[in-house]
């Protein structure tokens, strides 16, 4: 027979929903109080379950950067085709203007031997060497600049194609280092996805553990409101209230790391693309990665506290 | 004809590890509205009774029925509400002393969601009774053994529960205040609450008049009432 409460025990008052209202705003207040009365250890937990969430965090932005970086770099990325010396000026030209033409070209340039010479007197320093030889060595050159919407294979398949013609000696195209990049970092990727994995079990068993501990100083607390007949569902709630807490604590000390890392290296970054002509500079998390973190955060703690919680109260039994 | 809200049938329970039985067959019927005092020698079983009620320990055999719910069918889930309908008064008070005398009568209220006004006004009410309204803001380690017990008494009764069970209510109490405790549960027992009272204090219940259950060893001793209960006191049990 299932237990009836008695009429007089009635919940006299507000309705369910108030109720549970009136629950959560009374276990935030409680709960908050209880974090704020002991700074000291909250920061500490905080801390160290910041770490562990800015450690992937920061790894996911360096992924992001590199991956802007080398997606610049494929705009520009040039393949140059290296002509046969008997290929006169006007068959070059010829050729370069077929190339436009072609479907995947974004552009094709003509480049003669006396034009390839003065680029060279112009960019690489060593102009003088030029003048020491008796004639020029640099050979004509067509610049291609592929369509960026191309896939790699579809651009290999068109660096091919150009250096299988007839007039072409040579051709080289600087797309496999950038192929290696991106693999690589298709695979840090991957990484950064296994760590962020482990140290979420790492904020779970931190929060976890302070929570347990907080536990074992409550028992005589836990056993007198089970005696009195709370439920495990309202015993839970400020537990659950302490993980939130914690892992938005933790979240925020992520943010202030990332943040830190950022402003530490937001100058050299920027003096080093200076050098290599590049306006690139460092990309700080976007709105959705904050969320990403806060949220992470948040959802461990109380997942930690439930975890844990859940465990340890079924152990507490009233004597 | 009364009403029974404690029903013991052929109760038998033996704690894991033990030697032998604690209860050893226990008949005992509480009607509704009524207040009894069960007494015994220590270890006569009174605890294990009161700890059966509560729902601590359940009985290896027999049947313990409380307001109908046959108390082995209860589900884990089910005894919160069922204790919540049980107030509960113990020898050393089991009061939380990081709250105040309010928070810890209001405990059993905001754990069934009362609203605000109704928490205090009932606080308020049941410390009243008690009277210890002017030490609402105090902490429990502040006040007297007698104070103590009587907030734990206003904890107990402030959601006017169905049975009312006292653990030695009065072992830690000068007598002075072991009477004044007592009379309380029968102003609660008064107004209907149903009392059970597990004590070793026969000089008071004696003049009280109510029925008194004596345990002996673990049985229900048939019509012993008070003369089996002053035997006690004289030390020839």
């Amino acid at each position: 027979m299932p237990v009836r409460p008695n009429a007089d025990m009635q919940v006299e008052g507000p309705g369910w929903l108030a109720r549970i209202a009136q629950d959560h705003a009374r276990v935030f207040f409680f709960s908050l109080g209880k974090l704020v009365s002991q700074p000291g250890a909250a920061l500490l937990t905080a801390a160290v379950i910041g770490i562990a969430l800015a450690l992937p965090a920061a790894l996911h932005l360096a992924v992001n950067n590199f991956q802007r970086l080398a997606y610049g770099w494929q705009d520009e990325l040039q393949l140059s085709l290296f002509l046969k010396d008997e290929v006169d000026e006007a068959r070059g030209q010829a050729l370069a203007e077929s190339f436009i033409k072609r479907d995947g070209v974004k552009q094709a340039r003509y480049l003669s031997r006396e034009q390839t010479a003065a680029e060279f007197r112009e960019l690489s320093g060593f102009g003088e060497v030029l003048d020491l030889l008796e004639r020029n060595p640099l050979p004509a050159v067509i610049v291609v600049t592929p369509d960026a919407s191309r896939s790699a294979d579809q651009v290999e398949a068109l660096a091919k194609e150009l250096a299988a013609l007839p007039e072409v000696e040579l051709s080289q195209m600087d797309q496999q280092w950038l192929q290696r990049l991106q693999t690589l970092l298709t695979i840090v990727e991957r990484v950064v996805l296994l760590v962020s994995a482990l140290l979420g079990v790492a904020v779970l068993v931190i929060v976890g553990n302070t929570l347990r501990l907080d536990i074992e100083a409550r028992r005589d607390e836990i056993e007198v409101m089970k005696l009195i007949g709370a439920p495990d569902a309202f015993i839970r709630l400020p537990f659950l209230y302490g993980g939130c807490w914690l892992g938005l604590l933790g979240s925020w000390v992520a943010l202030l790391m990332l943040a830190v890392g950022l402003a530490v290296l937001q100058t050299p970054a920027a003096q080093l693309a200076a050098l290599y002509h590049s306006d690139f500079a460092v990309q700080g998390p976007g709105a959705g990665t904050i969320l990403l973190i806060i949220g992470g955060g948040v959802l461990l703690g109380v997942a930690g506290a439930w975890w844990t919680v859940s465990r340890h109260l079924a152990a507490i039994e009233p004597s | 004809m009364s009403q029974a809200l404690v029903q013991f049938s052929q109760v038998f329970h033996r704690y894991p590890g033990g030697n032998g039985d604690v209860l050893k067959g226990v008949d005992f019927q509480l009607d509704a509205g009524e207040m009894v005092f069960l007494t015994g020698a220590s270890g006569a079983g009174k605890s294990t009774l009161l700890r059966l009620l509560a729902l601590l320990s359940r009985a290896n055999r027999g049947q313990v029925v409380v307001a109908g719910n046959n108390l082995a069918q209860l589900k884990r889930g089910q005894v919160p509400l069922y204790r919540q309908q049980i107030g509960m008064i113990f020898q050393n008070f089991n009061l939380l002393n990081d709250r105040s005398v309010f928070d810890n009568v209001a405990l059993p209220l905001v754990i069934r969601g009362y609203s605000h006004q109704d928490i205090g006004r009932r606080v308020r009410a049941a410390l009243d009774t008690v009277g210890l309204l002017h030490r609402e803001r105090a902490r429990p380690a502040t006040l007297s053994g007698g104070e103590q017990q009587r907030v734990g008494i206003a904890r107990a009764v402030v959601t006017k529960p169905l049975l009312l069970l006292a653990d030695e209510p009065t072992g830690n109490l000068d007598p002075v205040m072991a009477q004044e405790v007592m009379r309380l549960f029968e102003r609660f027992n008064d107004v209907g609450v149903s009392v059970l009272v597990a004590t070793h204090a026969i000089d008071l219940i004696e003049r009280m008049g109510h029925r008194i259950v004596h345990l002996e060893d673990g049985r229900v001793v048939a019509g012993a009432g008070m003369e089996a209960a002053s035997r006690l006191s004289l030390g020839v049990l």
